[in-house]
């Protein structure tokens, strides 16, 4: 099963490689790589399941002297909607481009993004995070500025430099951490660091850092136009996987490395932003004039919902309660990537097809894109937080949990922001079904509708109904 | 603690802070990236101070290592950065 | 040298690396401010060397000061006319004349509480006892390693999977830029000054490159710096204006682009295959593994760097190229 670990990591690099050296077969050999990807994550999963908690040390040193890849339940689930979500999205993708050079710039770079997300989610080595936090964010600018049109670019380039910063600051909390104790494994730096002055700075600094990457409100400005002028394929990816990156990594140093140090106070502030941008973006999203600019916002506040489970993670007491809040996290994380997948493919296949994304004039698409209609309202249902959806589940462990810590303002918060988010996704299926019969029927081309109906379908009713067993990988992580 | 270990160390704070503030506040996007670059030089700094264990002793490798797989980072990042600027100006002289 | 001569000579560096970071930031002219910032790379590499860092002396010189400098310098000679006010849309705020002596003074302050709290959690740190476990670890199994230069051990055998990580960074950039546009037009020919310098400067950073890599394995240096310095000669031919820079066009140029990781992850995959830990070179042949790794990531990392200073993919020349073009028009239709 470790061996999986390798090949998660090695099987986009190589297919990034023969794409780039390939190119008029490129589309097939990225498919082939993204279900071999696929696969793997899948016999990690499986291998995490049974066995527990993996790590390997590359090259035979001992982790320290080497770097070592670690893998839980958390980093395995998250490997497994990369690759769902990576593989539907790479399958849209094939539609989505026309032209051969379209298609030939595009496959490299992302295979390498799909490299740059395995290779940090399986990574156990502080600098190692840096190294593909780099990656992540090159790669993702590249793909962001792939239609080279004027907004796309300058956000690209915003996108850019907003990255860098956080990755100075995620390197300046390394060099801290590795002055005061000599080593950058993960597993041997959770066992030593104490709280104190160099603990707090590097703390506060790799948690900028990463907020920057993450878009956290208030640092959140350089999202809406970054997603919102990509191609829809690279915004599904941007969206589901990217931003989760940086806030799995917010995950694992606050409650594993940084687990002595954090405090309460620390904990309430990262709430109290996570509730900013439940508010704000959803307010912006009700008001967003366009699709990917909605689904964009959409994404500032459901961040923020991942946020809010910061201040009752340290305070419930150790036992049941806070394992059910974490797997309420995990849950509510997973429900977003596919939902939030499935709604820009869905977007995607809209703006082609009616040359447009802008809300009000959406009508009838309905009637004319019918499976995408119904892959809208299906994100659309995971989003607001119905059941059967795993967001659902999140949501509820996340009331259960601010009601067990008394901690209220979190209930308004999301109960507000649930109904924001009804609103604007209401507004949206509103507008699909609109008034005028079309006298067509309606055509749906498979490469480019099953993908986004997939993912929807996974947030808003596969991820809901199996819960338990999900729950019980989970044990093993956090 | 050897005193040029933490002259060089504070050096390199006093680096980090003009870049940041050279980042945020400049207006050319050239600039800008000149201030990031800066601030990753203070960085750098503050490895190689970490790694510096006196005249007698041979440095620790592994700050310089990591020092050099993040120049090569960073030019890498600025070298996308400036082809951004260069497609940004490129679109304006269309208009 | 005695203590006190040393203190003095670190005090003047810094106050010149501080100064020249400030000046290069302060100043209005970008141009000015890149020429700045290029001596203080320079500075940087002299006090690297102080600090008996000379690998990353040679790379902040070559790569850091040098090529950094010379993309700088490029794009600051591309940069048009003034925008119109109106048309500054990726600043953090609209227009300079905005930003207000309020934004300026609370920036400051934030990056002056940011320099301090590092500074405090530094001294905190380097106030409890030092841990030298990892520079003790590889001081025991630098023998097993293959080489005796520790950095080198470091980069292409412990850390290995950073440097693979690293050169797939590389090529990340130079594909981004790939798909920006075509390479910056280049130079027109050099006068009798300049051609005659290229002439014998080229050859001899060639060789240099070479030993570079040569010696990486004892002696500070190896494939980064190699790397660079290969790229710089491509540079100072572009800068000639020679349309013939050293780089194959083609199937060839990828080739030499991805010819870093293609056999970092070819070495690993096999070791791994043949039963060893990913990239856990055996001893008896970790030597060898290292050198022909260094040699492919060297061209790469010459090629991507040369080809991040062109700003693009060259234009092809010859028949086969025109072939091509005819060739994506019609897949275009």
């Amino acid at each position: 099963m470790t061996d999986a670990m390798i090949g998660l990591i090695a099987l986009p690099l190589a297919g990034a490689l023969a794409t780039l050296l390939l190119p008029r077969s490129a589309t097939a050999v990225a498919i082939g790589t993204g279900l071999a990807t696929t696969v793997a994550a899948g016999l990690l999963l499986s291998g995490v399941a049974t066995q527990g908690a993996l790590h390997y040390e590359i090259g035979g040193w001992s982790a320290g002297l080497g770097i070592a890849l670690r893998a839980d339940g958390l980093s395995a689930l998250l490997l497994m909607m990369t690759a769902l979500v990576a593989l539907a999205a790479s399958v849209y993708a094939s539609a989505y481009f026309n032209t051969a050079s379209e298609r030939a710039r595009f496959w490299p770079l992302w295979l390498l993004l799909w490299t740059a997300l395995n290779a940090l989610l399986l990574s156990g080595d502080l600098f190692n995070l840096y190294v593909t936090l780099e990656l992540l964010g090159l790669s993702a600018v590249a793909l962001a500025s792939l239609s080279g049109r004027r907004a796309a670019v300058a956000a690209a380039l915003r996108y850019l430099l907003v990255g860098l910063l956080g990755s100075m600051m995620f390197l300046a909390g390394v060099s801290l951490l590795y002055a005061g104790y000599g080593t950058l494994d993960l597993a041997a730096l959770s066992h030593m660091v104490a709280p104190g002055p160099s603990a707090w700075t590097a703390l506060a600094l790799m948690t900028t850092g990463l907020l920057l990457k993450t878009a956290l409100f208030p640092l959140h400005f350089w999202l809406p136009p970054a997603h919102a002028s990509a191609p829809a394929p690279v915004s599904a990816v941007l969206s589901a996987l990217v931003v989760k990156a940086a806030f799995y990594l917010v995950l694992r140093l606050w409650l594993d490395v940084f687990a002595t140090v954090v405090t309460p106070a620390a904990a309430n502030l990262l709430g109290l932003l996570g509730a900013g941008a439940v508010l704000w973006g959803s307010w912006h999203a009700l008001q967003a004039e366009r699709l990917k600019l909605l689904a964009a916002y959409s994404t500032v506040a459901q961040l923020g919902y991942l946020f809010l489970f910061f201040p009752l993670l340290l305070a419930l007491p150790s036992g049941p309660a806070r394992d059910l809040a974490a797997g309420g996290l995990v849950m509510l994380a997973l429900t977003h990537g596919f939902a939030k997948a499935g709604l820009f493919l869905a977007i995607g296949v809209i703006q082609q097809r009616c040359g447009h994304d802008t809300i009000r004039q959406l009508d009838g698409t309905a009637q004319r894109l019918p499976a995408t209609t119904f892959a809208i309202a299906l994100a659309g249902v995971a989003l607001i937080g119905l059941p059967p959806s795993g967001a659902f589940l999140g949501k509820w462990q996340l009331l259960a949990g601010a009601v067990e810590a008394g901690q209220w303002l979190w209930l308004v918060v999301t109960a507000v922001g649930s109904l924001l988010a009804a609103a604007y996704i209401f507004k949206v299926l509103g507008h699909a079904f609109g008034h005028r019969p079309y006298p067509n029927q309606p055509v749906t081309v498979a490469r480019e509708e099953w993908p986004a109906l997939l993912l929807a379908g996974m947030a808003a009713l596969v991820l809901g109904l199996s819960g338990a067993p999900m729950w019980k990988l989970l044990e093993l992580g956090i | 603690m050897l005193t040029t270990q933490i002259l060089y160390a504070l050096t390199g704070c006093m680096i980090v802070a003009l870049g940041l503030r050279g980042a945020l506040l400049h207006a050319s996007v050239l600039q800008r990236i000149v201030a990031i670059n800066v601030m990753g030089a203070g960085v750098f700094m503050l490895l190689i101070a970490v790694a510096y264990r006196g005249p007698g002793l041979p440095p620790d490798p592994v700050p310089h290592a990591l020092v050099l797989t993040g120049i090569v980072v960073a030019v890498s990042a600025t070298a996308l950065a400036l082809a951004l600027v260069r497609r940004l100006h490129a679109e304006q002289e269309d208009d | 040298m005695n203590t006190m001569g040393l203190l003095v000579f670190d005090g003047l560096l810094l106050f010149s690396i501080v100064g020249l970071a400030w000046a290069s930031l302060a100043t209005t002219d970008v141009r000015r401010g890149v020429i700045l910032f290029m001596a203080f790379g320079l500075l940087l590499a002299v006090a690297w060397g102080r600090l008996l860092a000379p690998d990353v002396a040679l790379a902040e010189a070559a790569i850091g000061a040098g090529l950094s400098g010379a993309l700088l310098l490029a794009a600051v000679h591309r940069q048009p006319r003034p925008l119109s006010p109106g048309a500054t849309h990726d600043s953090l705020y609209r227009s300079a004349a905005a930003v207000s002596m309020v934004v300026r003074w609370v920036v400051t302050l934030l990056s002056a509480a940011l320099a301090g709290t590092l500074a405090w959690g530094l001294l905190h740190a380097f106030s409890s006892t030092p841990q030298d476990m990892l520079p003790r670890a590889i001081a025991e199994n630098l023998a097993a390693s293959g080489v005796s230069n520790p950095v080198t051990a470091v980069l292409l055998n412990f850390r290995a999977y950073d440097t693979l990580l690293e050169l797939a960074v590389l090529l990340t950039s130079v594909l981004g830029i790939f798909s920006l546009g075509p390479a910056t037009p280049g130079y027109q020919p050099a006068g009798p000054i300049f051609d005659g310098l290229v002439r014998w400067l080229v050859p001899v950073l060639i060789l240099m490159a070479g030993y570079l890599l040569w010696v990486g394995a004892h002696a500070p240096g190896g494939a980064f710096q190699a790397g660079a310095t290969l790229a710089a000669a491509g540079v100072v031919l572009r800068l000639a204006g020679r349309a013939r820079i050293g780089l194959p066009e083609g199937f060839a140029l990828r080739i030499v682009m991805t010819a870093g990781v293609s056999v970092f992850l070819l070495v690993g995959l096999t070791l791994l295959l043949l039963g060893r830990p990913f990239l856990g070179y055996p001893p008896a042949w970790a030597g060898a593994l290292i050198l022909l790794i260094e040699t492919a990531a060297m061209l790469s990392i010459a090629a991507t760097l040369l080809l991040a200073f062109l700003g693009g993919q060259p234009e092809s020349t010859g028949v086969k190229a025109a072939a091509n073009r005819q060739r994506e028009e019609i897949s275009r239709c």
